[in-house]
């Protein structure tokens, strides 16, 4: 059986994270933003799931939501999020720091700060060691020695005494992700874990995880606004606008035939593809805008080449767009394509109206 | 030594296996506290005495009595057994004094020892942190390395230091820096007699230590003034001459040193406790709990300290807790409540910056409690700041006291204070007898300035960026 195969029979079972229309807003004094509206997908053991957008398109937001790290003014409003049969907006505060670090940990943006400079790196990790798994003193030790040759930092013996700043940034990274491994979690949350990482650091980091993902069966959760990242890691990809998820598709097949315009965009913005000397590189135009109302027309119509009229009155709904095993689907007014536009719009319209809030 | 075995053996082990310098470190430690043995189970009995006192019933009472009588017996170095200067003249030598030599110089030995026991210590002490530092410890480098590198090059700092310790040994040795002791000079004087070498009758003859103090009173005239480095008509050496009264002004000031130390540091002590345990709330939780601290602490920040350290004497005038410690515990409690919104404030800053952190939401992402992300991952933080502003305040507080007891409201006596000291001496200070003012009050300049000159040093020490000349801080609160 070849890894797509078992990839596709993995897909086939209960997912190990399912994220159900959910939505985030932020209270400010002047409006409410909704970082985070009404987002749904789901993430099998042993996948990665690469969420990809601009800035503020409320990736991060995502990510903070699922561990429950939404900070003050913000507040999850609506929506599910399963893990393991149990919805994790239901647990207490006690309960969810047990799930942190012991079923889902997470990988932050930046190593140089997501590690405290005036512990060593040996000493953070038994941190986390001491708090699920009860280690201490020499175990703890050993097992941090351990883990920072899985994630293949040479020389760990010496270097689980040193301090963060002791570390180069790729060897940093690899030492928070021993850290977010600590635990044995089923799932990691990576927020953007190369993108303060120089190219060649990325690739090895990347692969680092792909091997940790084989090793102990991983569920990724991968947040990135590098495309070129999401074709080299990613299993599906979920791509995010606004706060919104407005393509979900297999990474080939997103990548072979983009349907949402947004996509497409960000696909053909990609420098290097080949284009004459005087062609210069296609861009969207434009700016993500806030998403601070509700979602009563498409929110990528103003900087959308496609739109027509009625993209500012009805909200899309994500509709299948692929071979018809609802793998592929996008949150457009043009689909499906196979229906003339007006009945397509219909289809849309109706959608809008059956969706409500469960919280 | 490989490198496997490096990392997991532990501090013991480490010991163990380079034995040499721990054990040279521990041998001159076992030489310094046995010397002083007998005064360290002296202290451990008076804590048990107050223990059983607290206890309902008093429970093995006599046996904390025997204890203590057989601790105070225990001979120690730095002691008045050791080196007595409390002897008199019989007309061809001096009796009970150590050696035989004058008061004066039995005394000066005495402090002379004091202070080079007391150095021997804070040596022995450095030298354990360098030996650590060069054979057992993991790593061979901290950040703490750079604040101590720091502090070290830092004169005016140092300087602040020595002022520091000289005050915190006064304080400490008190009852062997003095030339005569509280209870006999100042607390009981009609119990204890003098001995005395007598010109007009030409022997030795004695009298109560109440009605020498009568007969040696400093108050301006000629005859009626015991000046500084003097004896009396009783033969007895005045290092800082007598007070109004007779009494001796130096033992005064080595036991004011006492209670001043000890309300400042308690005082400041408990004001960083509310102050930091504060600010780690608001800065975690933000919100309503950093609101209704703002409130409150602006309410207290509102009221002029002086003002309400005045006012609550006043209330609190005639009740028990005026009574203790002469009213010490009531000044350190209202201290605490009144300074820990300067600290507090001091340090929201920093502690909101720290919360911000990225490893704070890395700590949180692996379940740390919030308790261990406040006092693991930010406290440390925030700490450094509140010990700056704390020792820069300790000043203030040393100051407030001094003047609180000036205008008669402050720790009353018995126990002396340097605020009332000067408040004594203030009609003779264009007298003969300027010394009674004089003395307290330089010294009350010279502790504060070298407080603050070591807080400076701390400040340029931990955090050599923040170059905010904060001189609001160095006079808070001061009279």
């Amino acid at each position: 059986m070849s890894t797509e195969q078992a990839r596709s029979a993995r897909t086939e079972g209960e997912p190990l994270l399912s994220v159900e229309n959910l939505r985030t807003s932020f209270y400010t004094d002047k409006e409410v933003i909704r970082a985070v509206d009404g987002i749904s997908f789901d993430i099998f053991r042993g996948e990665t799931v690469g969420i990809v957008g601009e800035s503020g398109s409320g990736k991060s937001v995502t990510a903070r939501s699922i561990m429950r790290l939404v900070e003050k003014p913000g507040r999850i409003e609506n929506g599910r999020i399963m893990y393991d049969g149990e919805d994790l907006l239901d647990k207490s505060a006690k309960q969810m720091r047990s799930i942190r670090g012991g079923s889902i940990a997470m990988v932050f943006q930046d190593p140089l700060t997501s590690l405290n400079p005036v512990y060593t790196v040996g000493n953070q990790i038994k941190e986390a060691l001491r708090l699920h798994r009860g280690l201490s003193g020499s175990a703890a030790t050993k097992e941090a020695i351990e883990l920072l040759e899985a994630v293949g930092i040479p020389d760990a013996h010496r270097r689980v005494r040193e301090y963060p700043h002791q570390f180069s940034g790729g060897m940093r990274q690899r030492a928070v992700i021993a850290m977010a491994l600590a635990c044995d979690p089923e799932l990691l949350i990576c927020d953007e874990p190369t993108t303060a990482l120089d190219v060649t650091i990325q690739a090895q980091i990347l692969e680092l995880l792909e091997e940790l993902q084989e090793e102990r069966d991983l569920g990724i959760m991968f947040i990135t606004h590098d495309m070129g990242v999401i074709a080299e890691i990613a299993d599906r990809v979920n791509v995010m606008y606004a706060g919104e998820i407005v393509e979900s598709a297999p990474v080939v097949e997103l990548f072979e035939s983009p349907k949402h315009p947004y996509t497409q965009g960000l696909l053909n913005s990609i420098p290097g593809q080949g284009l004459d000397e005087d062609e210069q590189l296609a861009t969207i135009e434009g700016d993500v805008p806030t998403p601070n109302e509700d979602p009563t027309y498409c929110r990528f119509a103003p900087r959308c080449p496609k739109a027509f009229t009625e993209c500012d009155t009805i909200h899309p709904e994500p509709v299948e767009v692929g071979d018809g095993t609802g793998r592929h689907r996008a949150s457009c007014l043009l689909y499906p394509d196979d229906l003339p536009t007006e009945e397509a719009v219909a289809v849309h319209r109706e959608g809008g109206q059956r969706g409500g809030d469960t919280r | 030594m490989s490198t496997t075995t490096e990392t997991e053996i532990p501090l013991r082990q480490r010991v163990a296996e380079n034995p040499q310098p721990a054990l040279i470190w521990a041998a001159v430690g076992a030489v310094l506290v046995g010397v002083e043995l007998g005064a360290i189970l002296q202290v451990v009995g008076a804590v048990a005495g107050v223990v059983v006192n607290l206890l309902p019933g008093d429970p093995g009472a006599s046996a904390v009595q025997s204890l203590q009588a057989a601790f105070d017996a225990i001979p120690t170095l730095v002691s008045r057994d050791v080196i007595p200067n409390q002897g008199y003249w019989n007309g061809t030598s001096y009796q009970n004094t150590f050696l035989g030599l004058s008061p004066a110089v039995a005394w000066a030995i005495r402090v002379v020892f004091v202070y080079a026991y007391a150095f021997a210590v804070l040596a022995w002490a450095w030298n354990g942190y360098n030996r650590f530092r060069r054979h057992y410890r993991r790593v061979d480098w901290t950040p703490r390395d750079d604040v101590v590198n720091r502090f070290r090059n830092h004169s005016w700092g140092k300087f602040g230091l020595i002022i520091v310790i000289t005050f915190v040994v006064m304080a400490v040795f008190a009852p062997a820096l003095g030339p005569t002791t509280m209870e006999r000079n100042i607390l009981q004087p009609y119990d204890y007699e003098v001995s005395y070498w007598s010109e007009d009758t030409q022997s030795v003859e004695t009298v109560l230590v109440g009605e020498a103090n009568i007969g040696s009173g400093s108050q301006g005239a000629g005859d009626e003034n015991v000046a500084p480095l003097t004896y009396d008509d009783f033969g007895r050496f005045h290092p800082f001459g007598t007070a109004t009264n007779g009494k001796d002004l130096f033992t005064q000031v080595v036991f004011g040193a006492r209670i001043s130390l000890t309300i400042a540091v308690v005082a400041m002590g408990i004001a960083g406790l509310i102050g930091l345990g504060l600010a780690m709330i608001t800065a975690y939780y933000k919100g309503l709990a950093d609101l209704a601290t703002v409130l409150v602490s602006d309410s207290i920040q509102a009221l002029p300290v002086i003002m309400v350290l005045i006012l609550m004497l006043v209330i609190f005038q005639n009740t028990w807790v005026r009574e203790l410690y002469d009213g010490a515990v009531l000044i350190i409690l209202i201290f605490s409540i009144v300074y820990w919104p300067f600290i507090w404030r001091s340090i929201r800053g920093p502690a909101l910056q720290v919360s911000e952190e990225d490893w704070i939401d890395a700590a949180k992402s692996f379940g740390q409690t919030p308790t261990q992300v406040m006092r693991k991952h930010m406290a440390p933080y925030v700490f450094s700041y509140m010990l700056i502003y704390a020792s820069l305040s300790l000043g203030g507080i040393i100051i407030s006291v001094a003047g609180l007891s000036y205008l008669g409201l402050g720790i009353t006596a018995p126990t002396p204070e340097w605020g009332r000291l000067i408040a004594n001496g203030q009609q003779y200070v264009a007298s003969p007898s300027w010394h009674i003012s004089l003395l307290p009050g330089l010294l009350i300049t010279l502790v504060v300035t070298g407080l603050n000159a070591f807080g400076d040093g701390i400040r340029d020490a931990i955090d050599p960026q923040a170059d905010t000349g904060d001189e609001a801080a160095a006079t808070g609160g001061g009279a």
